[in-house]
């Protein structure tokens, strides 16, 4: 049994969500990933941090399938990333992944619900459907009457809060954040902090990319520490909420 | 410019290399274009008047009776108020040569008595080779079209047995002889007519002229003028097949120009608008608002230079050959047909200032930026345009990848606008291209699906063996030679016409079928099939004032015979009319035969036929007819096709670059797409859908608009006659056809701009943002 964020246990035998082993990946001469190994189970809350340029943004590219290990293999959800062309690697991030960015990286020409519903609509959903789902995510992160407000109108901690509702649109398997409070001001940085361990709390596995120590005590179960392209130090979290 | 500015614009050159190369290609085609409608606008007005005022050409050439005005009243009309200058009066004879000569058909020949032109107040004939007739039975040849140095020193032997030696050719502007001999030698040939050549101080009009005339004659018994050939009239004649294509080179001439402008002026807009940061950058380490516009306007000018530079040198060297497909078969006398020496400074000098002026609306919004808001503009998020119409696609069953491609464009709009206009003088390139392919199709006679045989005589081939069978043996043998269905006759002669001082070639059409298969359509009255009927081209109607119904008086060997206009056909030579054998049998009792037209019967064998003919008689010339196009058709044809390729190139680079501009400013947006599952098909079909909905309303801006341009240039080349069915094309298949020309051209330029969309690299677009 391991501890969780908040305390609570998840099973040691709950299927992994992640598996990463002797992960490589170079850019011309320099190495971003030397032989990375992690996994990662259905439910944990894992931060990765490291100092610029340590490669923990490339490991959560690898992750979702956004850009191909030079060697090594990845799986997610007992997919191998790695026997996926460009297409079958979008419909797999479609099904499995959501992700939130630093700068949110909504479309400006929609408003908060059509920037949701998005996500959606590229599977297939009808408008109506996918416009049903995206406000009632709206709604549970306390943003719904933001709905009609284009993202240049809204505040950043709103904006994150819609990265956020567009991300779990296709309910993923896998959640991933990249610096997801760094663009904020503290406040809104608290309120995206406790959305992350609610989303948790109801059995979301996380992978959060991470400066932020505070982000990462808070919001993760298990540490890891990543320096010059290598696992440097794994450890669990004691809970701060 | 400082060196400082000249780094930055380098910079910028080096930064955006793609769009550097598409505003190079722009100007390259849109100069070679507007360098060849230019070179045939000015080719087909400025040697003629160069070469008319540097022989001081005569205004008027008028023929007067000598019975009724003496040579010195003739003299004395120079002197007459209104009267410029004058020369003559010269004796005129008008001898017939019965056999070919120097490559022209027999015919008669007008013959002018003149001492050396060379410094003569009007009409200096100039000579071209061998000298000026001194003595008798010399005679220098009006050049006009052939003849040079190798028939110097033959000779020409007359209908009444006179040999007169070639001694020179010459030409001049006037047209004022068939040949010229020494006045003594023209006194005692019989003259028929007194020639007198003048230059009016009022000559710009045809009404001028003949008020001129008038005044200068006054005093003269009234029927003393026997005819007056106006200058007017062979200016009219020497630009007629450069008029063919004038209006469409200077349709795709404009074209050219408007688009290069419309898409210079969106790829500077769109370089400041993706290029804010960098704006920022430039002034806040210093650089004034002149200098960054001067770093905008440098950014363009390079391109803009090299794409001039090599456009004109590409347009110069194709000017040559139109121009001389242009000037074929047109006599040119004296006149140097070549495009005009400022072209090449004018596309050099203007070009580039219509690219800087296209350049400097917004690259001096770059100037107007502060620093701080330029920086700010570049990194924070846009405020949302065309925001409903993207909020209603949302909502509709279409799917999201397309709905997004269509809202995309709505976020731009004047960007959309240059593109669309772009696309829309693109479909009207096609449109016109292809109502003008279509009416000419229509203008030729239909194949009559049989095999024909082309059998042309010594007269009028190269080969000159000795024929061993005469005229009507020939055409008896060409019956009977197994396969022939029938056999028609054409005969070439050149005959005058009574009150002109200018030949005109006469085509006799007999034999089976008095429509040889390549005879001309007939696209007003009738055929000339009854005896004394003739059938003429627009050209020759036009420059001899004449329309159906007229009667004119041929003459040939002396006999002459009046004859109705019955037909316009489609087109034709100037100096050319056509009629049946019966008639040039009241002309002369030579058959003068140059062609035979054979029509196999279904299933004979052309090559048998062919060989069987040459053993028959190896004079003639044996071929297997095609059923080609005439040559304004090809010409034309081949004009608007190479103008289509260009233009719809250069509204496809358009596309193109909106595209890479789009793309590069939604680089972000594209990556998120990605992350969530876009896949990389729903990219292309997003933003090839983004283009394609302007292709399908360029088409429906760009297809009235071109009907409109094809019905004004069609009416314009007058040389042609074209009737209603032959200028109404527009069928429901073609129209949906050129509906699909704008999607074509939009689709053309978004295809490599969508795939590099597809391939965007989203771990690296996000992170950079």
């Amino acid at each position: 049994m391991s501890n969780d964020h908040d305390g609570t246990t998840r099973p040691d035998d709950a299927p992994y969500v992640v598996e990463l082993s002797g992960v490589h990946k170079e850019f011309g001469d320099a190495k971003a990933l030397d032989g990375v190994d992690l996994r990662i189970r259905a439910g944990e809350a894992v931060a990765v941090m490291g100092p610029s340029g340590c490669g923990k943004s490339t490991l959560l590219n690898m992750v979702a399938g956004l850009d191909r290990p030079s060697a090594g293999t990845v799986r997610v959800q007992g997919q191998d990333l790695g026997g996926l062309n460009e297409n079958g690697l979008a419909l797999f991030r479609r099904r499995h992944i959501g992700m939130i960015f630093q700068f949110f990286n909504l479309i400006d020409d929609l408003p908060a619900l059509d920037n949701v519903a998005l996500a959606a609509q590229l599977t297939g959903t009808s408008a109506k459907q996918a416009r049903r789902r995206a406000l009632e995510l709206l709604d549970e992160l306390g943003v719904a009457h933001r709905k009609d407000v284009y993202p240049a109108t809204l505040s950043g901690g709103e904006r994150q809060r819609v990265a956020v509702a567009r991300a779990l649109m296709n309910r993923p398997a896998l959640l991933l954040a990249d610096e997801p409070t760094g663009a904020l001001d503290s406040r809104s940085g608290e309120q995206v902090m406790d959305l992350l361990i609610d989303l948790n709390q109801i059995g979301q596995t996380l992978l959060i990319v991470t400066h932020d120590p505070n982000l990462a005590t808070r919001c993760a179960s298990r540490l890891v520490e990543v320096a010059d392209g290598k696992v440097a130090r794994e450890r669990m979290l004691e809970s701060s909420s | 410019m400082n060196s400082a500015v000249w780094r930055a614009s380098r910079a910028a050159v080096k930064r955006r290399r793609v769009q550097t190369i598409v505003i190079g290609l722009v100007v390259f085609c849109s100069t070679a274009t507007v360098l060849l409608a230019l070179a045939v606008i000015s080719a087909a007005r400025a040697p003629f008047d160069a070469a008319f005022e540097g022989e001081r050409g005569a205004h008027v050439s008028a023929l007067f009776d000598p019975a009724k005005a003496s040579a010195e009243q003739l003299a004395a009309t120079a002197h007459r108020p209104g009267v410029e200058a004058a020369a003559g009066p010269f004796d005129q004879a008008v001898v017939t040569i019965p056999t070919d000569w120097v490559g022209r058909p027999p015919g008669p020949l007008a013959l002018v008595g003149r001492p050396d032109p060379a410094a003569a107040p009007v009409d200096r004939v100039e000579v071209l080779s061998g000298r000026w007739a001194t003595g008798p039975g010399e005679v220098v040849i009006n050049a006009g079209g052939g003849g040079g140095t190798r028939f110097l020193g033959t000779s020409l032997t007359t209908s009444t047995g006179l040999k007169l030696t070639i001694v020179g050719f010459a030409s001049g502007m006037s047209q004022s002889a068939g040949g010229w001999v020494t006045p003594e030698q023209a006194a005692a040939l019989h003259p028929t007519g007194r020639q007198m050549l003048y230059r009016f101080t009022d000559a710009a009009t045809e009404q001028q002229l003949t008020t001129s005339l008038a005044n200068a004659t006054e005093g003269l018994p009234e029927d003393a003028v026997e005819s007056g050939q106006s200058y007017l009239v062979l200016k009219q004649a020497f630009s007629a097949g450069a008029d063919t294509y004038l209006p469409l080179m200077t349709v795709f001439g404009v074209l050219g120009l408007v688009v290069a402008a419309l898409i210079v002026g969106n790829v500077v807009s769109g370089a400041v608008v993706s290029g804010y940061r960098h704006i920022g950058v430039l002034k806040s380490i210093g650089f004034t608002p002149r200098q960054v516009v001067t770093v905008y306007l440098t950014m363009v000018s390079v391109p803009a230079v090299v794409g001039t530079v090599l456009g004109t040198v590409a347009g110069w060297a194709a000017s040559y050959p139109i121009l001389k497909a242009a000037f074929s078969g047109i006599a040119t006398g004296t006149a140097v047909i070549e495009p005009a020496g400022w072209l090449p400074a004018a596309s050099l000098l203007g070009v580039p200032l219509l690219v800087a002026l296209a350049a400097f609306v917004p690259a001096s919004r770059a100037r107007r930026f502060s620093a701080a808001q330029a920086i700010s503009a570049g990194s924070a998020p846009r405020a949302g345009r065309g925001l409903k119409v993207q909020r209603w696609l949302g909502g509709t069953r279409l799917p999201r990848a397309v709905s997004l491609g269509l809202g995309q464009p709505f976020a731009r709009p004047a960007r959309t606008a240059l593109t669309m206009a772009a696309i829309v003088l693109g479909v009207v390139t096609v449109t016109v291209t292809t109502g003008v392919s279509s009416t000419l199709a229509r203008s030729m006679s239909a194949p009559d699906g049989s095999t024909h045989i082309d059998v042309l005589t010594s007269a009028f081939s190269e080969n000159k063996i000795t024929p061993r069978l005469t005229p009507e043996q020939t055409e008896a043998m060409l019956h009977a030679t197994p396969g022939a269905e029938q056999v028609s006759v054409r005969s070439l002669v050149r005959v005058g016409i009574v009150g002109q001082p200018q030949l005109v070639f006469a085509n006799f059409y007999g034999g089976d079928a008095m429509v040889d298969h390549q005879r001309l359509n007939v696209v007003e009255g009738r055929l000339a099939t009854g005896l004394n009927e003739i059938e003429a081209g627009p050209a020759f109607l036009d420059q001899h004032g004449l329309k159906l119904g007229d009667r004119i008086t041929l003459v040939l060997d002396g006999r002459q015979t009046t004859v109705t206009l019955v037909g316009k056909e489609l087109e034709g030579n100037a100096n050319a009319i056509t009629s049946n054998d019966a008639t040039r049998a009241l002309l002369t009792p030579d058959p003068h035969v140059v062609e035979y037209d054979v029509k196999l019967a279904q299933g004979a064998d052309a090559a048998a036929y062919q060989k069987a003919v040459t053993d028959a008689d190896p004079s003639l010339s044996v071929s297997v007819s095609t059923q080609g196009s005439v040559g304004p058709v090809v010409a034309i044809k081949t004009f608007s096709t190479t103008f289509t390729v260009l233009l719809s190139v250069v509204a496809a680079l358009g596309v193109f670059n909106t595209l890479l501009l789009t793309i590069r400013e939604r680089r972000r947006d594209l990556g998120m797409l990605k992350s969530i599952g876009m896949t990389p098909r729903q990219v292309v079909a997003m933003t090839i859908t983004s283009v394609a909905w302007q292709g399908v309303a360029s088409g429906i801006i760009g297809i009235p608009l071109g009907i409109l341009v094809h019905r004004l240039i069609i009416e314009h080349v007058r040389i042609i006659a074209f009737t209603d069915s032959m200028i109404d094309v527009w069928g429901a298949p073609l129209l949906a056809a050129l509906a699909l020309a704008g999607v074509a051209i939009a689709v053309l330029g978004a295809l490599v701009p969508a795939r590099s969309a597809a391939r965007l690299p989203i771990a690296e677009v996000l992170h950079n943002e």
